[in-house]
């Protein structure tokens, strides 16, 4: 059942993305993909309590269960920051990467077949998984905002103008205040997560996640520090929003 | 009763005959009571813009009442030469047919332009508050508006900018969005300059600074926009915190080089920065342009743009034509 739902869902949001980007070949805007993306958010939503009620805790005990939670997180804040956008392109560049996370989730042995009930739940572990996951989310979509700042800037500099996707594509300054307080949002999620990571009990082998994950909450603090203080330019902080969102992938390789 | 137009525009007169029919807005109503004291005219609607004026009614004989508008505003307007020459006549099916390429902007000066449906609607709305409309009137203008619209939304006849002005604005909110938190300086105060700045003051730019070689003619242009004037000397410092540089000078050289875009960069925090450049020769050095947060428009590029544009809505014309025969074939209007 819970399969089945994760499956509905990655292809309502594999018709989102398609959909999207007929109507930006077409040259025409069309609001249907938030609709795609949120037939598809609710599935998510369906999958994850199936899966927390199996559990008896935050669904975020497999790998599998993190990609879907990361996709889940991804999809709801651009259903949350997506109308700042121009909604149907957002969309158009989310669903793939929600595509992607959920197709990984269901490759076979990387979900499991038969959640087990995870014993003696702990309020602080709840809320580092949690937090740290919507963090993702955050970040991801920033990195997102980074992969349209780049397509724009690149089509502004070589005076590419004609194509439907230019037209469609938000102002270069909007992106870029988005890609902003996206990564704001995050490391604020980051940065709660780490510290209910520190208050909850954890065996020795989990150190090595929580220096990974302290590796990652410097990265991106570094790259908010040298915003606020010399400034970046957009191709640049789009560059490495990407570059470290990529990177702090690895920190699921220690959970 | 039949469906009748009489009017004039930019192809068939010179702005000195049409000037003499152009009815203010505030006017409409007047003229299209007027329109209907005419004997046996008995539903009126008058369409006044720079480009055109324009007479619809309705009649039960086509060419006394021709005939009788003709020599009502023969008589006004005193020509020596009379009115004939300048202005056309359209009955019954064409009438529906040109009223729906005027809603459209295809009989416009500039092929596409949306100003002219709110224009006709304008002049609809002034007839029917004057009570000079009626059953025939009414389904042409509210026929013609939805064939407009559908024309617009199917089409791209109304899409991209088509001048040099307007090019630079559309970039311009493609790189800031809403331009009221942009600051622009002008580099040179000619008259290029002088319209492509007044574009982005009208979409809103906050200011406007203007370094000019002649301080008077700079404080001259910046009052004339709401701007401040600068001292030729002074445009580097002021480069630290506008986002747009319109430069026109007449300078045989170089004016804007990269070096000096370098200088401000830690200032400006690596904002991004709009450099548009319609001197020939060119005022700013192209390698402005390679740096990454910099965006370097020639006069050629835009005019390029421009030219695209009005080449795209050229090749629209068939389609929207198409899209109006067939719209008027669904249902034929009374009196057409």
């Amino acid at each position: 059942m819970d399969r089945w739902l994760l499956i509905a869902s990655t292809l309502l949001a594999l018709i989102g993305g398609v959909w999207g980007m007929t109507s930006v070949h077409r040259n025409r805007r069309s609001h249907w993909t938030i609709m795609w993306m949120a037939m598809a958010f609710a599935l998510q939503t369906g999958f994850l309590t199936v899966r927390g009620e199996a559990r008896a805790a935050c669904p975020l005990a497999d790998p599998g269960e993190i990609l879907a939670y990361l996709a889940w997180s991804l999809t709801l804040f651009y259903l949350l920051i997506g109308p700042a956008y121009r909604i149907s392109l957002l969309g158009v560049f989310t669903a793939p990467v929600v595509v992607l996370f959920q197709t990984i989730a269901l490759t076979p042995g990387v979900l499991d077949a038969t959640p087990l009930k995870i014993p003696g739940g702990n309020a602080w572990h709840e809320t580092h998984t949690a937090t740290s996951v919507l963090a993702y989310g955050a970040l991801a979509l920033a990195a997102v905002a980074g992969v349209m700042f780049l397509v724009l800037d690149h089509q502004l500099k070589e005076h590419h103008l004609k194509s439907g996707l230019f037209r469609n594509l938000p102002p270069a300054r909007a992106l870029l205040v988005s890609l902003n307080r996206l990564l704001r949002l995050g490391i604020i999620l980051l940065t709660l997560g780490i510290i209910a990571g520190f208050m909850m009990p954890r065996s020795p082998s989990a150190t090595g996640h929580l220096v990974a994950a302290l590796i990652v909450w410097a990265g991106y603090a570094l790259l908010l520090w040298i915003q606020s203080t010399r400034g970046l330019t957009g191709r640049r902080i789009s560059l490495l929003a990407i570059a470290l969102f990529l990177l702090s992938l690895g920190v699921f390789a220690f959970v | 009763m039949e469906l009748l137009c009489l009017g004039l525009n930019h192809r068939t007169a010179p702005v000195e005959v049409r000037e003499k029919f152009a009815v203010v807005t505030s006017h409409l109503g007047t003229a299209a009571r007027e329109l209907t004291s005419l004997e046996d005219i008995t539903e009126g609607v008058v369409i006044s813009t720079c480009n055109r004026t324009e007479f619809y009614f309705v009649a039960p004989n086509a060419e006394s009442a021709f005939a009788r508008l003709e020599s009502h505003l023969a008589a006004k307007t005193s020509m020596p030469e009379g009115i004939n020459p300048h202005f056309y006549r359209k009955e019954k099916s064409s009438v529906p047919q040109h009223l729906c390429r005027v809603v459209s902007g295809l009989d416009s000066m500039m092929l596409g332009e949306t100003e002219i449906f709110g224009q006709v609607k304008q002049a609809y709305q002034a007839a029917l508050d004057a009570g000079t409309t009626s059953g025939m009137l009414n389904r042409l203008f509210q026929r013609a508006f939805g064939i407009g619209k559908k024309v617009r939304t199917e089409t791209s006849i109304q899409e991209g900018a088509t001048s040099v002005g307007n090019v630079a604005v559309e970039l311009a909110e493609k790189i800031f969005g809403h331009l009221s938190d942009s600051e622009v300086m002008l580099i040179g105060a000619g008259e290029m300059s002088r319209i492509t700045a007044q574009s982005l003051v009208s979409r809103g730019a906050r200011s406007i600074f203007v370094a000019n070689r002649s301080h008077d003619r700079a404080i001259e242009l910046a009052a004339e926009m709401g701007g401040s004037a600068v001292t030729f000397d002074d445009w580097q410092r002021v480069l630290e915190r506008v986002d747009v540089v319109i430069s026109s000078t007449g300078s045989p050289h170089t004016i804007v080089h990269r070096a000096d875009i370098e200088k401000a960069r830690r200032a400006r925090k690596y904002r991004p920065l709009f450099l548009i450049d319609i001197a020939v020769p060119r005022d700013i050095e192209p390698a402005a342009g390679e740096i990454e947060e910099v965006y370097l428009y020639d006069i050629d590029t835009l005019e390029q743009l421009a030219e695209g544009a009005r080449t795209r809505r050229q090749e629209q014309i068939r389609e929207c034509e198409r899209i109006i025969d067939a719209e008027l074939a669904k249902n034929r209007l009374v009196g057409s």
